[in-house]
């Protein structure tokens, strides 16, 4: 067994001069790329909207935590994965190599259908969540009439789909005009976003619950018909069956699906595995980052927002509005407009609001991005159509695999708005789960079934507890993605396990069989044997 | 008849397994030579850049342990069968690892002459070592294994190439080919690193001026040309400043392209068959340029892993075209 040390030796190695491949995102880069799929401000929003009000006796910080480790076991489950096979393509690539070819194909598949479906939903949650309470804050403290009409229409059905498949055509056109735009605009949006999370911590250290009841009492008293509108909403959502009694371990755990389920978006950069620069270092950094600095301001946000808004306010507010009981405010209770209420300042709502949009923003090119790829490297292996690999002449962009990612957003974007179904469910993410659960499952084995690729990784010489490092860190992620799996199943809030919806998540997976069979005989019929695109030639 | 028969059978049918730019990556040309048998290839072109970029000495010091450089730190090796195991590892990586005293290495380190001779005696014994495997494995197959220059390749290895009996190893030619020609143009444009090979595009034209003379169909002609055309996903790249830096503008990387203008200019006038390409490791991928098929399969050496293209001829077009990572 050899042994290192940290340098302060000269680098024993003679180099000539010769080209060869730049890879270009550092671990700055790979942090940014992470930490805006985790979206840090779409986290909090529904953390804080969803988790007060369906888990009652859930304790959003223990909650957040909880989330954070988890994931970063699975981040170290990936990163193994990365640093052994670094190249683009997320767990196609890592699929490909330790699975049969149709499982690869079907995984990927799952993956992204469950990727474009958030899509469709960071599109809505925008409007519901950003758009909807931005302009009637800004009705409600200008008096605008335009503005709170404007609030109410946004959220009709109609509107909602034009708006939202208008975000979506947006962030196909930024990803066909390049890569370089599109990164430019994704570091101002995150900026932007950054800006607007701080503004909101800011606004939270200046208040007080005091100040928030005033403020909220003054402005919804009127509105509501109600004398002490914040006590009242609390009383009647308590009438309505709210609440619970003190802390309560199981729905802690429960509500952590919610920090879990954008936290995922922290290790995303496997997408992007061949254009990563010193890649042990920066996939390290890059996820491990992300998480930490997202639970960190989650925590903070979560704690502020509990002593000025109240959590038994935060809860009752959405209860009462989404189970249509008790008094409910006009609009949606997010945190935007509670910040808006609290500062009495249409400029500081709108700034608050631009940055939880942009924060939920970041998603929806990002996971465009991670479909794209998938669709290419399926074209590139012959399992998809061939104009799916097509890339402009002019724009060096895969202009058709763009456009087909956009149009399936649009569509599950037209059925999560126009149908009471599909309204409710975020059940893919349990697809997404399990297929990640599969690679990592995978991935515990790859040291024994692959030792020849293993042999060449960064990491094969490191060993825990006497086992491959590799083996360790996909077993601590596949444990955390199969606990996450049964949580999500076992929380109808967030997921559940209704029949008509897990046969939803069945019909997906065939489906990913069902195309890779088909496609596979198509491309027999050309000539073209697909499995061998996926298969290491052997040294004879 | 509601279809149309494709003119040509499969009678003269061609498959192409190309593979550039391994850089003296053992285990990657291993698997480029089992590409013939694995693939059902029935030519292997290799579009050049078969020679690496490092020497790894492997010290050895009094105590009879040896320090090498891995992983971007200094490493002990505590005995010989360790340093022969690391010096396999990195053999497979496209180094070039060289046992020696530590005090050798501590002379040659500071004598660059000398580390030069010891690169290019060690590029060549490589070559002789890849060219013996070839005969070994394609032998009586019937399977030509061609190649040219990349713009990496010393010229050293020219002769040793040259003298193969396995190797058919061409540069400036236009050769023939189970009924297609080949037109074989190695080197690249200039690069940051001004290496062994490099052309103006002026020096490209006349290049070509000299070379499309040769070609009778160009219809039936394969271009096996080492650099990319410009202007294409196929020679797509970071751009570098003086110091070989990535030009970052407002935090993005600033691409650009290395390809040829020259040659994107000859297959968009002229219409070649095909077009094999290598020299931008990033370039992965396949286009049209009017009706010609120009691939690059890029490289990932480093990784032991081959990417490649299988591109199957028949009937005088490019029938199919698929990427392999084998």
């Amino acid at each position: 067994m050899s042994t290192t040390s940290g340098g302060g030796d000269d680098k024993r190695i003679f180099l000539r001069k010769a080209s060869g491949l730049i890879r270009m995102a550092s671990p700055f880069d790979t942090f940014i790329f992470n930490i805006g799929l985790v979206s840090v401000g779409l986290g909090v929003g529904t953390i804080m909207f969803y988790g007060p009000a369906y888990y009652a006796g859930g304790n959003l910080l223990v909650a957040c935590i909880v989330a954070g480790v988890a994931m970063a076991c699975i981040a170290f489950g990936m990163i193994t994965w990365t640093v052994t096979l670094p190249r683009s393509g997320g767990i196609y690539v890592f699929g490909s190599r330790s699975l049969p070819p149709f499982l690869a194909l079907t995984l990927s598949l799952v993956e992204i259908t469950a990727w474009l479906f958030y899509c469709a939903i960071a599109a809505y949650w925008i409007i519901i969540l950003g758009v909807g309470p931005t302009l009637a804050m800004i009705g409600y403290v200008t008096g605008s009439e335009w503005a709170a009409g404007a609030a109410a229409g946004v959220v009709q059905p109609w509107p909602m789909f034009l708006i939202g498949s208008a975000i979506l055509v947006l962030s196909g056109v930024i990803l066909a005009a390049g890569m370089k735009r599109y990164l430019l605009t994704q570091k101002i949006v995150f900026v932007t976003a950054l800006i607007g999370s701080l503004l909101l911590i800011v606004v939270l250290l200046g208040g007080s619950r005091a100040d928030f009841m005033t403020e909220f009492n003054l402005l919804m008293d009127p509105i509501l018909g109600v004398e002490n509108a914040y006590d009242a909403i609390i009383a009647s959502a308590k009438e309505n069956g709210w609440g619970a009694d003190g802390a309560d371990w199981a729905t802690t755990i429960l509500v952590s699906n919610w920090a879990f389920l954008p936290l995922i978006g922290a290790a995303f950069s496997i997408a992007i595995g061949g254009e990563v620069k010193s890649v042990e270092k920066s996939q390290t950094y890059g996820m491990l980052g992300a998480i930490v600095g997202t639970v960190a301001i989650w925590l903070i946000t979560i704690a502020l927002a509990d002593s000025v808004f109240g959590y038994e306010f935060l809860g009752a507010a959405v209860y009462n509005l989404l189970g249509g009981v008790g008094i409910a405010t006009p609009t949606d209770p997010s945190i935007t407009l509670m910040a808006g209420i609290l500062t009495n300042s249409w400029l500081v709502t709108l700034l608050v609001s631009i940055g939880l949009i942009f924060w939920m923003w970041m998603w929806i090119p990002g996971m465009h991005t991670f479909a794209v790829r998938a669709l290419v490297a399926w074209a590139f292996d012959r399992i998809a159509p061939a104009p799916l690999g097509t890339i402009s002449s002019t724009r060096h962009t895969p202009t058709v695999a763009i456009v087909v990612s956009v149009i399936v957003t649009i569509v599950f974007m037209a059925l999560f708005v126009f149908t009471s179904f599909f309204k409710t469910i975020i059940i893919l993410i349990e697809a997404a789960v399990l297929a990640w659960s599969v690679v990592l499952l995978a991935g515990i084995f790859f040291p024994y079934t692959r030792p020849h690729i293993y042999e060449k990784s960064p990491i094969a010489r490191r060993t825990i507890l006497g086992l491959p490092m590799m083996t360790v860190a996909c077993a601590l992620g596949f444990a955390a993605s199969q606990f996450y799996f049964w949580t999500l199943f076992f929380d109808d809030v967030a997921a559940g396990h209704a029949t008509n919806q897990m046969l939803i998540v069945g019909g997906v997976f065939a489906i990913g069989v069902v195309f890779y069979f088909v496609m596979k005989a198509v491309r027999r019929s050309q000539g073209i044997d697909v499995t061998l695109a996926f298969k290491e030639i052997p040294i004879e | 008849m509601f279809w149309k028969k494709r003119s040509g059978g499969d009678d003269n049918k061609l498959v192409i397994f190309f593979a550039s730019d391994l850089h003296g990556s053992t285990v990657c040309f291993k698997k480029f030579i089992g590409g013939a048998k694995f693939y059902g290839a029935d030519v292997l072109v290799m579009g050049g850049d078969m020679t690496g970029k490092a020497v790894m000495p492997i010290a050895e010091q009094a105590d009879g342990s040896y320090l090498a450089f891995s992983g971007g730190r200094t490493t002990t090796l505590p005995d010989r069968d360790e340093a022969e195991a690391f010096a396999k590892r990195v053999t497979d990586m496209g180094f070039y690892p060289a046992t020696m005293s530590e005090a050798d290495y501590r002379r040659l380190k500071d004598d660059p002459a000398t580390q030069d001779a010891l690169f290019r005696r060690l590029v060549v014994e490589r070559v002789v070592e890849w060219s013996g495997y070839v005969g070994e494995k394609l032998q009586g197959t019937g399977v030509p294994f061609i190649t040219a220059p990349g713009n990496d390749d010393f010229a050293e290895i020219d002769e040793v190439l040259r003298r193969s009996p396995h190797v058919q190893y061409h540069e400036m030619e236009v050769t023939e080919l189970r009924g297609l020609e080949v037109l074989h143009c190695g080197g690249s444009t200039k690069t940051p690193w001004d290496t062994e090979r490099e052309y103006t595009e002026a020096e490209y034209r006349e290049r070509f001026d000299r070379l499309l003379p040769q070609v009778k169909d160009m219809r039936r002609c394969i271009f096996n040309v080492h650099v990319p055309p410009h202007g294409t996903v196929l020679d797509q790249c970071p751009e570098l400043d003086e110091n070989l830096q990535v030009v970052f503008n407002m935090g993005t990387p600033v691409q650009m392209h290395a390809g040829s203008s020259t040659l994107y200019e000859v297959i968009e006038t002229h219409q070649p068959l095909l077009g094999l390409h290598g020299h931008i490791h990033e370039g992965r991928g396949n286009i049209k340029i009017g009706k010609t098929v120009c691939v690059n399969p890029g490289s990932v050496y480093p990784e032991g892993i081959l990417q490649g293209v299988l591109v199957t001829l028949a009937g005088g077009e490019v029938r199919a075209v698929q990427m392999t990572q084998g």
